[in-house]
């Protein structure tokens, strides 16, 4: 998604209002500390909140006070390395799909191979700093207010943006968690079988809606990440002059342009996989797979015979030990 | 600040410009804490008359449009060419100096009528008379002066080249008007409001604390740039620096940039707030591995 | 004992620079101002300051020169020891604005770079960019908050001066004040006062100073008894940008650059500028001045357009007086680059384009070289005693005047950008004098009987009571402030008449009378403009009324005061013999008018509301008066005969000396 291609004008409708829906925000407390915003110091009661975000007395300021650049800047860098790098790999990965069902399940099949490591890797690496970045995004959004209505030049129009989609991709994560890996079947949405890679996705994937859905999502998260690069880079004084930021968003937009191509390619990729076709190779690869670490093919003595992946009546047993992994793809 | 109502040499220039009506709607507050209201003024026209005619114009028939008895409204201003910082109020909802805003062009914009409102983003004082002390406390927290010994006499300052000075000169206009404060959305408001035991000595004490944990905003980290970069200015460069990455600091910047498109004097505040971004990172790293 | 504490009023560069040096030597200062001393109006100063630099010290310059160029651009009307001092303070004071950081313009080796301005051949002036006045002024105000932060400065902003307070002795103890947010009156004692309340402007209407220029704070403190000099010589600018609520300032280098003034020779000409052909037009600058055109001397061009509006009635428009400056035969890259900055002022407010269209311009009132009367201690060195309390010091003990509202160093006329150096330096100089003065024993104000201020308190609470409880006024302050104003500027700018300026004079009592009518659109105590203006309104005209009497009595031409009926022409004859014996005559009446009139004017508020004036001789021990010719037909010769008898003068001087009749 381009990031200075965007016409204000277009985007205005949008970006009012989210100016509404901000100004709103009640993270009020949290946020006040975090941003120090002081709509009304008198009227805060500090007995309602925790110590940790106390900071009355100049003397003992909180925690969170002393260390609010700190904060800010380690949010500021989690958001490009992991987080943001994540979304790079995830993507790429994703968009292997391209190539054939083989090479996307090669590719997961890889990630699998971490076994029992992924679960907390997933969660050091990728959840509780998307968590933190989350966070303080929150408080950051909560602390600001918007105002592209009557500032509509092309950075305050970004700005807007970059808040109006970190929302949005914080809602469509959790309902991406919930619908492909924790309670898709449940709700008769699609679960995600990293066995079946492709074929389970495309059949997850195959209602418009959630086509659109993850649209959305996907051209979010990218603008947000390569936004945000060029964000940060301001903010750790990387480019400085005024030309060097507008080479700095050129970067940016093609980053931005490149990886919402990846990013939607997966996507078109995954729905228009063949799942039957898909199937037989996954099955046949998982066959490969288990005869070289001497086991049998699951469930079935020949290879390409397996269960279709839906519904799901007799999840295998590797599956289930990887389900809680959710982002191994 | 004090309103001259001055009925030009032109104002009857021409039977067809004399006709003309000019319509404001103007929000005001009698007091800091009462409710706010429009009130709507209809001025004669008059050729290159601005924002702060219309308010002298008010003032001198103290007289809303239809015809009630009015107060005058209140304003700020002083030198009326831009350059003193008083005047800053939301003309037509966009913060810019009332002095330069053009009866002309903003009719253009907006034929039908002209709309003031007082800033948002500090506590109203009086209709468009605004408290915007906290402007000033940012400059205190960022140290932006030179240390020098005192005034007597040590010959000339340090030699500085033409690039220096034409890098400097123009973050040295910034006038505190304040405009990039209130466009900025990372920029809220601060209203402290002095208890009834309390002695002014403790209500200035709590407000200047209350300011310093908000965002300490563009005009001050731009200040702290100018400074770091002059020969003796940057001798507390550190102090500087920790004032800047303290609570409030540049941090709280989301990059929007809106300071530097609305400020009246072009400072570049975002080349400023990288740069001051730079030196914090470098500054940040350099305390971690001396400690 | 308690610590002595010293109240500024006013926070330009005077009164800037007076609080450093104060809290520096360990004062504790109250400042108080009308509006953040941040944005006073020294930051419209655009041009520059003066001083002796490096530079010219090698094409021969020097403090002397310095000295001589401000005396004789003043015509002789300034005592000379503190000008002398001044102009040797210079450069001293240009460095230290140096070093508190003063972007001040680069030359490509990293010194300081300099222009020349008017009344001298030297490059003096030092200058920041297009802002001079703000950069100074931030530097100052840089350093005051920092003696703020320490604790040893007080900032009382938004707050107004109303009247000194004397004790029985008639010593100068302190001030009344109003908060003009919460209209709350506060008295401060204090040991000195220092009043550094800048120019009167807004008594003209509209000129080319800022809103506060009322000159209301100098006018309480004559009123209350101080007395007031030189009020008639007010500078007025000829080039400044008619507005309807401001005359800008439109700098002379427009017309150094090639400017060209001139009116159509059809009144009011209804078409546009650019269509009227060549032979339809009046360049009366050049063909009144073949020699110098358009760059005549401020004064002259001043008078010329005034002149050609009025009383030839060739203004441009019918309505406002105005002539056309114009540049739009000169070359827009030019034009950029050499006027980029004020040619966009006038876009900013005009909203024309003066690279296309000509500007439409008209002299406005500008600067007032008269001010509250200051002593001063003479030095042996002819200049002034370092730490004398009474240097600046009115006729009222402790109390204190500086920078423009002073009337010391620029006597009739003031040069360009020597302004800003007299109210630093006068700030700066001061400041030991009155620590002295602070220190002078007895009892502290702290420790002065409060009844002392309570009286004073209670005379302007009921001030105020009674203008807000005025209801039956009939009378509008804004409109009787615009009668003063056109009023003033008809009678008391550039061309000055007996008959007009005494019948003035009358116009002004009677507006003093209908002011006791005023009635207040806004009768609430917070934040109340209405009631601050109408008082400040009351106080312009005492100051109006001096500048009128003043000018009324002073029969002869000198600086920006001109009367066309005393004004002494240049030589008509064209034969050498004739030419001569009128040089002479000129000389003689040129000496009778410098004993009759090289004296201050003096005035002082009666008990009765009138001016009483009267004069003072000046101190003209460094520099003898000679006649100021700039311009004059004939000029070179009377040059020559004065030249002649002043040889005779000193050598009759020498003779008496060596005779050991006279002390050097
Ligand atoms: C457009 C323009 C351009 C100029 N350019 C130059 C130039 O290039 N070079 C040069 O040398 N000079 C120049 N001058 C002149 C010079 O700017 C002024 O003479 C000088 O700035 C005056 O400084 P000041 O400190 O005396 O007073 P000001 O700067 O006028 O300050 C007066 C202070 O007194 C306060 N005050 C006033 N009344 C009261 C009251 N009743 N109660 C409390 N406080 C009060 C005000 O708030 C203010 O703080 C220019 C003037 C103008 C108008
Ligand atoms: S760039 Fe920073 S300081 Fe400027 S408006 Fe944006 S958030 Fe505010
Ligand atoms: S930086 Fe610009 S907008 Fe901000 S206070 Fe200074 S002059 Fe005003
Ligand atoms: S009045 Fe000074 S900036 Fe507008």
């Amino acid at each position: 998604m381009a990031v200075a291609a965007v016409s204000p004008k277009s985007i205005l409708p949008l970006a009012c209002g989210f100016d509404f829906i901000a100004a709103r925000c009640s993270f009020s407390r949290l946020a006040a500390v975090l941003c120090s915003r002081h709509v009304a110091v008198d009227r805060i009661d500090p007995s309602t909140i925790t110590r940790l975000f106390v900071s009355e007395s100049e003397s003992n300021p909180s925690f969170v006070t002393r260390n609010q650049f700190l904060i800010y800047r380690l949010f500021s860098l989690s958001g490009l390395v992991p987080v943001g790098a994540f979304l790079v790999v995830h993507l790429l990965t994703n968009a292997s799909v391209l190539a054939g069902p083989g090479a996307f399940q090669s590719r997961v099949d890889l990630i699998h191979s971490l076994g029992p490591l992924l679960v907390p890797i997933e969660w050091v690496f990728i959840f509780l700093p998307m968590l933190f970045h989350a966070t303080v995004g929150f408080a950051i959004i909560a602390g600001g207010l918007p105002n592209v209505g009557s500032y509509p030049y092309a950075g305050n129009v970004r700005y807007t943006l970059q808040r109006a989609t970190g929302m949005i991709v914080f809602a469509f994560i959790i309902w991406h968690l919930i619908q492909l890996h924790w309670m898709g079947a449940a709700l008769g949405g699609g679960q995600f079988d990293p066995h079946h890679a492709s074929s389970s996705a495309a059949v997850a994937l195959q209602p418009a809606i959630v086509g659109i859905l993850y649209a959305v999502g996907i051209v979010s998260a990218v603008f947000h990440l390569s936004n945000g690069l060029w964000t940060l880079g301001i903010t750790w004084g990387l480019w400085t002059s005024p030309a060097a930021m507008r080479r700095a968003s050129w970067v940016s937009i093609v980053v931005g342009v490149l990886l919402g191509g990846v990013g939607l390619g997966a996507l078109v990729g995954m729905r228009n996989v063949n799942v039957e076709d898909a199937k037989v190779i996954e099955d046949r690869m998982e066959g490969v797979k288990r005869m070289l670490e001497g086991q049998p093919a699951a469930g079935s003595p020949a290879a390409g015979v397996r269960a279709a992946p839906q519904p799901i009546s007799n999840p295998s047993p590797a599956a289930s030990t990887t389900g809680v992994s959710t982002t191994g793809i | 600040m004090i309103q001259i109502a001055e009925k030009s040499d032109a104002a009857s220039a021409g039977a067809k410009e004399s006709d003309r009506i000019v319509r404001v709607r103007v929000l005001r507050q009698d007091a800091p804490g009462q409710e706010s209201y429009w009130e709507r003024h209809a001025v004669p026209y008059e050729p290159t008359m601005n924002v702060i005619s219309i308010l002298q114009r008010i003032a001198a028939m103290a007289q809303s449009q239809d015809g009630r008895h009015v107060a005058p409204v209140a304003w700020d201003c002083n030198c009326l060419e831009e350059v003193c910082g008083s005047c800053t109020m939301l003309v037509n909802g966009r913060t810019r100096m009332a002095c330069t805003a053009l009866v002309d062009k903003l009719l253009e914009e907006n034929p039908e009528e002209i709309e003031l409102k007082p800033m948002s983003k500090f506590p109203v004082v009086r209709d468009l008379v605004v408290d915007r002390q906290r402007v000033f406390r940012a400059l205190e927290r960022v140290k932006a002066w030179v240390p020098v010994d005192g005034s007597y006499d040590h010959g000339s300052g340090p030699r500085i080249s033409p690039d220096e000075q034409e890098e400097a000169y123009p973050l040295s206009t910034c006038m505190s008007c304040g405009c990039c404060l209130e466009a900025c959305p990372q920029y809220t408001k601060s209203e402290v409001v002095q208890r009834d035991d309390e002695s002014a000595e403790d209500f200035d004490k709590r407000r200047k604390a209350a300011f310093d944990r908000g965002f300490i905003g563009a005009h001050a980290i731009s200040q702290a740039m100018l400074f770091n970069s002059h020969p003796t200015g940057k001798m507390i460069a550190d102090e500087r620096l920790k004032a800047i990455t303290s609570q409030g600091g540049i941090q709280m910047c989301g990059n929007a940039q809106n300071c530097v498109a609305v400020c009246p004097k072009h400072i570049p505040l975002t080349r400023s707030i990288a740069r001051a971004g730079r030196a914090a990172t470098v500054w940040a790293i350099k305390k971690l591995f001396d400690r | 004992m308690a610590q002595p504490r010293v109240l500024v009023i006013g926070g330009g560069l005077a009164g800037l620079s007076a609080t450093m040096r104060l809290a520096e030597l360990g004062i504790h200062v109250d400042l108080v101002s009308l509006v953040p001393v941040k944005r006073s109006h020294s930051v419209c100063a655009q041009g520059g300051i003066n001083s002796v630099n490096a530079l010219t010290r090698q094409e021969g310059d020097s403090e002397w020169k310095h000295f001589d160029d401000t005396v004789y651009g003043g015509d002789f009307l300034q005592h000379q020891p503190p000008v002398k001092e001044m102009t040797d303070w210079g450069p001293r004071i240009i460095d230290l604005m140096d070093r508190l950081g003063v972007p001040f313009n680069r030359t490509p080796e990293g010194y300081r770079d300099q222009r020349r301005f008017g009344g001298t051949l030297y490059k003096r002036t030092s200058f920041a960019g297009s802002t001079t006045g703000q950069q100074l002024l931030y530097a100052l105000d840089e350093q005051v908050r920092r003696f703020e932060v320490d604790g040893k400065v007080k900032k009382w902003e938004f707050w107004d001066f109303l009247q000194p307070v004397l004790d029985e002795s008639g010593r100068c103890r302190g001030a009344v004040c109003q908060d003009l947010v919460t209209m709350q009156f506060r008295a401060f004692p204090a040991d000195a006062v220092i009043l550094a309340t800048g120019g009167c402007g807004l008594v003209y209407g509209r000129s080319t100073m800022s809103m506060v220029c009322t000159g209301s704070a100098i006018s309480r403190a004559y009123q209350s008894g101080a007395w007031y000099g030189n009020g008639e010589f007010i500078q007025v600018h000829p080039t400044a940008i008619p507005g309807a609520d401001k005359l800008r300032l439109m700098s002379e280098s427009a017309r150094g650059e090639g400017g060209r003034v001139w009116v159509p020779r059809t009144p009011h000409d209804p078409r546009d500028p650019r269509d009227i052909p060549e032979a339809e037009r009046s360049y009366f600058l050049e063909e009144r001045y073949p020699k110098y055109g358009n760059l005549v001397p401020r004064d002259i061009a001043t008078r010329e357009i005034f002149d050609i509006c009025t009383t030839d009635g060739l203004s441009v428009e019918k309505d406002q007086l105005c002539v056309y400056l114009d540049l739009t035969h000169l070359s827009r890259e030019m034009l950029d680059r050499k006027l980029g900055g004020i040619l966009e002022i006038y876009e900013k407010f005009q909203g024309v384009d003066p690279r296309v269209v000509p500007m439409k311009i008209f002299p406005a009132v500008h600067y007032s070289m008269g001010g509250l009367w200051v002593d001063y201690q003479k030095s042996g060195a002819g200049g002034l005693e370092p730490g004398s309390p009474r240097n600046q010091q009115t006729n009222i003990p402790s109390l204190y005047a500086i920078g423009e509202c002073d009337y010391q160093y620029h006597g009739a006329n003031r040069l360009g950008a020597n302004s800003l150096l007299s109210c630093i330096f006068s700030g700066l100089f001061c400041a030991p004098g009155v620590v002295a003065s602070a220190n002078g024993g007895g009892k502290t104000a702290a420790e002065e009987s409060s009844r002392l201020f309570d009286t004073a308190m209670r005379r302007q609470e009921e001030r105020h009571e009674a203008l807000l409880a005025r209801r039956a006024g009939d009378e509008n302050p804004y409109a009787l402030h615009q009668e003063l104003g056109t009023l003033m500027t008809r009678t008391a700018t550039v061309v000055r008449r007996n008959e007009q300026l005494a019948a003035a004079y009358g116009e002004v009592c009677t507006l003093e009378d209908r002011w006791q009518r005023c009635a207040l659109s806004d009768t609430g105590n917070w934040t109340n403009q209405n009631v601050v203006f109408t008082k400040a309104l009351g106080d312009m005209f005492p100051i109006a009324k001096l500048i009128l009497k003043g000018a009324l009595q002073r029969d002869e031409c000198r600086g920006a005061h001109y009367k066309p009926s005393t004004a002494m022409p240049g030589i008509a004859a064209t034969e050498p013999g004739e030419q001569r014996r009128e040089a002479e005559q000129w000389c003689d009446r040129f000496e009778m008018n410098t004993r009759r009139w090289l004296k201050s004017t003096i005035a002082k508020h009666g008990s009765d509301g009138h001016t009483q004036i009267s004069y003072e001789d000046i101190d003209t021990s460094l520099l003898p008066p000679r006649p100021r010719l700039y311009g004059l037909v004939g000029g070179d010769v009377i040059e020559e005969v004065w030249k002649e008898r002043q040889k005779k003068a000193d050598a009759i001087h020498a003779q008496a000396i060596t005779s050991g009749g006279l002390s050097p």
